[in-house]
């Protein structure tokens, strides 16, 4: 097994970004350099990363020359690999923002640090391959991005802190509680030898239990409906530079494709039917809520939900088609939010409610009212946007599966989608202020890294279309066959 | 029988710590969400060591005996300093938001609805 330094490197460099902030802890600006630095070394790391993977097949780690299954392995495949590379990139969106912003919680010593640590939890979850490893790295994102919430201006946002990490830590826990029979049934961490054990067909006493425990601590994670209550809360308080990115999808992926792929049919229909309640919810939440970035908030949900459904239904296009509107969605939802909090930081208070903005688009960058309407149409899957394509991508996966029903409510979900996104755009940039409208400032947050990533989503929908598909079509074809993941961690053959 | 004292001691652990954590005290809460984790870590540590097991030093190992799991004593190592971390966290915020609401009871700190 040969170590290939760039995964360490991807995931170290964040780490060491985080160090060297808090050592320049008394200049702000030299953090924020630092932060942008770190970002942009990391990205290439994990684009070369990306390439290799492809090029060469999964690419492995043994960290202190531990061969496994006795030591810890990172391994980098093509699904981790993908996700790592989209966090990485928002990443970047999300730290370029913080450059420019006004708000005050960016100027602490600690934002740079925990926004970069939030980063290693991130990617590492997603490039590790030991169980025990995954909780660590969850358990850090968890702590990182609810101090980052906790320090956000709002006043409210200790109290969304609070609610987030009794909520999520109760996912971690049940993550762990499942790692922990995961263990007493099979001795062993290791992703790739539980896999091959549970490949043989073999179903020890707490294999199904567990999968359940995970199944719902990544459910929970990834804010499916019925596990959703905490997010609008949680999203609409955070600082706006944190950002949607979804290790919970990412879970579920690794559930059903590589961990319990015997026991995936069994999942996959009620992972089908969370995803459709959860689009019908999401989507009907959002038409009602009364503060835009709560109503991106739930219009996350439905997002997550038609993901889920491509999951649910299984099929090669299907979950092409999942994992591209996962790829896609993490892109305009960042977009989006940022262009909220760009709107938001042009008020006094920092509100997005739609009662305090209604009509403020006036007094704002006529830049700024068309962003947010690209990017609305861009969730609500108009061509030409990168929107259009998961859409189609995911809906040929529901003709191939042939499951008409669903089809029928995800398609009229994204109706749902354009009305409420366009609704928000032109309460805040066509109306005339309302009375209740609030004094704005002359200046807010620069528009520069919402910009970049709404140009990062056309492209997508157009230029980088073909490269995507075949990047996810060659995702897909490696992930349905669980065997090439557990020969490059144990290349020496089974049970090595 | 330790097997049995174990499995009764995870038992109240977990009903003690689901039953705190549903508490409108956000402190009780924060205390329930302590012990959550204690009874998971019980839980690993359960896993790894059974009745008769020397524990795994070398010279155990090496006389034939059957020893418990060395594995499960670092990884509890590691859970305990995450739940400590987390739970110094929860502290922290409970702390602040008992300040600036002047309650610590979860029903009165409901100003995100609005």
């Amino acid at each position: 097994m040969a170590n290939n330094t760039l995964l360490l490197g991807s995931l170290v460099t964040p780490l060491v970004g985080a160090i060297v902030a808090l050592i320049f802890a008394n200049s702000n600006r030299l953090q924020r350099s630092i932060g942008v630095l770190t970002g942009l070394i990391a990205w290439v790391f994990s684009v070369s990363l990306l390439v290799q993977v492809h090029d060469a097949g999964v690419q492995t780690y043994a960290l202190g020359n531990w061969m496994p299954p006795y030591g810890i392995v990172l391994v980098a495949d093509k699904l981790g690999e993908l996700f790592a590379f989209m966090v990485n990139t928002i990443m970047i969106g999300g730290l370029v923002y913080t450059f420019r912003a006004h708000d005050k919680c960016m100027t602490y010593p600690a934002f740079i640090p925990l926004f970069l640590l939030m980063e290693v939890g991130l990617v590492g979850a997603m490039l590790t391959g030991d169980l025990f490893t995954l909780f660590v790295f969850m358990e850090l994102m968890v702590l990182a991005s609810v101090s980052l919430t906790a320090i956000s201006d709002d006043q409210y946002g200790l109290e969304a802190a609070l609610k987030y990490i009794l909520i999520s830590s109760m996912g971690t826990l049940f993550l762990l509680l499942g790692i922990a029979s995961l263990y007493a049934t099979f001795g062993t961490l290791n992703m790739a030898q539980i896999a091959q054990i549970l490949l043989t067909g073999e179903r020890p006493i707490l294999a199904a239990s567990s999968s359940l425990m995970l199944l719902c601590a990544f459910l929970l994670k990834s804010a499916v409906f019925a596990f959703h209550f905490l997010q609008p809360d949680f999203d609409t308080k955070a600082p706006t530079a944190i950002i949607v990115v979804k290790v919970g999808v990412y879970g579920i992926l690794r559930l059903v494709t590589l961990l319990f792929v015997k026991d995936a049919h069994v999942m996959e229909p009620w992972l089908s039917t969370l995803g459709i309640i959860g689009i019908l919810f999401g989507s009907l939440g959002a038409l009602r809520t009364y503060n835009a970035k709560r109503m991106l908030a739930y219009s996350t949900f439905a997002q997550i939900g038609f993901i889920l459904v491509g999951i649910g239904w299984g099929g090669t296009l299907a979950l092409i088609g999942a994992i591209v509107y996962a790829f896609n969605h993490a892109f305009i939802k960042s977009s989006l939010l940022m262009l909220m909090g760009v709107v938001a930081s042009y008020t006094k208070t920092k509100t997005a409610n739609f009662g305090d903005i209604s009509g403020i688009g006036s007094r704002m960058p006529r830049a700024l009212g068309w962003l947010v309407l690209l990017g609305g149409l861009s969730l609500a899957g108009v061509p030409p946007f990168n929107g259009f394509i998961s859409k189609l991508a995911l809906i040929q996966g529901g003709v191939e599966s042939g499951d008409w029903r669903n089809l029928i409510i995800m398609v009229g979900a994204g109706i749902l989608t354009l009305m409420y996104m366009v609704r928000a755009w032109q309460r805040i940039f066509q109306q005339s202020p309302l009375p209740t409208t609030v004094e704005t400032k002359d200046e807010g947050d620069s528009l520069f890294a919402p910009l970049l990533l709404i140009i990062v989503c056309l492209l997508l929908g157009t230029v980088f279309t073909e490269p995507l598909i075949q990047l996810v079509s060659a995702t897909v074809q490696q992930i349905q066959d669980p065997t090439i993941y557990i020969s490059a961690v144990f290349p020496a053959g089974p049970g090595q | 029988m330790i097997e049995f004292m174990f499995a009764l001691a995870i038992g109240i652990l977990f009903g003690i710590g689901v039953f705190q954590l549903l508490r409108r005290d956000l402190i009780k809460a924060a205390i329930g969400f302590a012990i959550l984790f204690s009874a998971i870590n019980l839980f690993f540590v359960a896993v790894g060591a059974f009745e008769g097991d020397f524990a795994p030093y070398v010279s155990n190992v090496e006389a034939g005996r059957s020893t418990s799991d060395p594995l499960i004593q670092a990884l509890i190592l590691t859970a305990i300093v995450v739940s400590f971390g987390s739970f110094s966290l929860v502290l922290g915020f409970v702390n602040i938001i008992s300040r600036r609401y002047d309650t610590v009871d979860s029903n009165d700190i409901n100003k995100l609805k609005h």
